[in-house]
């Protein structure tokens, strides 16, 4: 089975994610899912694509933090981070995060939480590239 | 030596990903960060995040140990 925290270049399953998720507990009443994708229009230009540069080490670290945190704050059976890097085409994933808990409000939670905690704690950095050139970009809430 | 790390646009800002720094005893973290930002100005303004061996740190007076590796990050924007 593929590790519960994943940094990679290439896409992911949801199903794949889900079904890893369930088989680590039959107590899991509730799961709740996170994808982020990539837009192809953002700040009133087209993006044709977008890259993402990353610390890998650290990243790689602040995830797995990141899911053992959420596991212990809102009392998760599991969860799981998956993020690509490289270069992603408008429509594409980026993120995927899921959160298993006996009770849906748990992972509902816990699944907001991660994603916005990812935003603010893991070395990622996305970059946007339009038919008028390329810009990073500029974190919003 | 301390190695300093750069991404995202700090790494296009500078032009490097990783420079190499003479370690100084003594030497603080905000030491090094003036230093690069004499060195690098158009792109250290940027560095509002810093790592220290992979840790988030924001004390600039943290003395740094030789071997250290320092990221010096603009603010995260995955997800």
């Amino acid at each position: 089975m593929k590790p519960s925290v994943r940094i990679q270049q290439e896409d992911f399953s949801q199903d794949e994610e889900i079904k890893a998720l369930q088989a680590s507990s039959k107590r899991m009443g509730g799961i709740a899912t996170f994808l982020g994708c990539a837009r192809d229009f953002s700040e009133g230009r087209e993006v044709s694509e977008i890259t993402f540069d990353a610390y890998g080490s650290m990243a790689l670290s602040e995830l797995n933090r990141l899911r053992s945190d959420a596991i212990a704050k809102y009392a998760l059976l599991d969860a799981r981070i998956v993020h690509r890097i490289g270069t992603v085409k408008g429509g594409e994933n980026i993120v995927f995060i899921a959160a298993g808990a006996e009770h849906r409000v748990a992972a509902l939670e816990a699944c907001r939480w991660m994603i916005d905690e990812l935003k603010q704690r893991v070395p990622i950095w996305k970059k946007e590239i339009t038919p008028q050139g390329e810009s990073w970009v500029t974190p919003h809430p | 030596m301390i190695r300093v790390l750069f991404f995202g646009p700090i790494a296009a800002a500078t032009g490097e990903r990783e420079v190499p720094v003479a370690h100084v005893p003594g030497m603080t973290l905000g030491n090094l960060k003036e230093s690069l930002a004499a060195r690098y100005p158009d792109a250290m303004h940027l560095a509002t995040m810093m790592a220290v061996n992979g840790e988030h740190v924001r004390d600039l007076s943290l003395l740094l140990a030789d071997n250290s590796e320092v990221a010096f990050m603009a603010k995260f924007s995955g997800g």
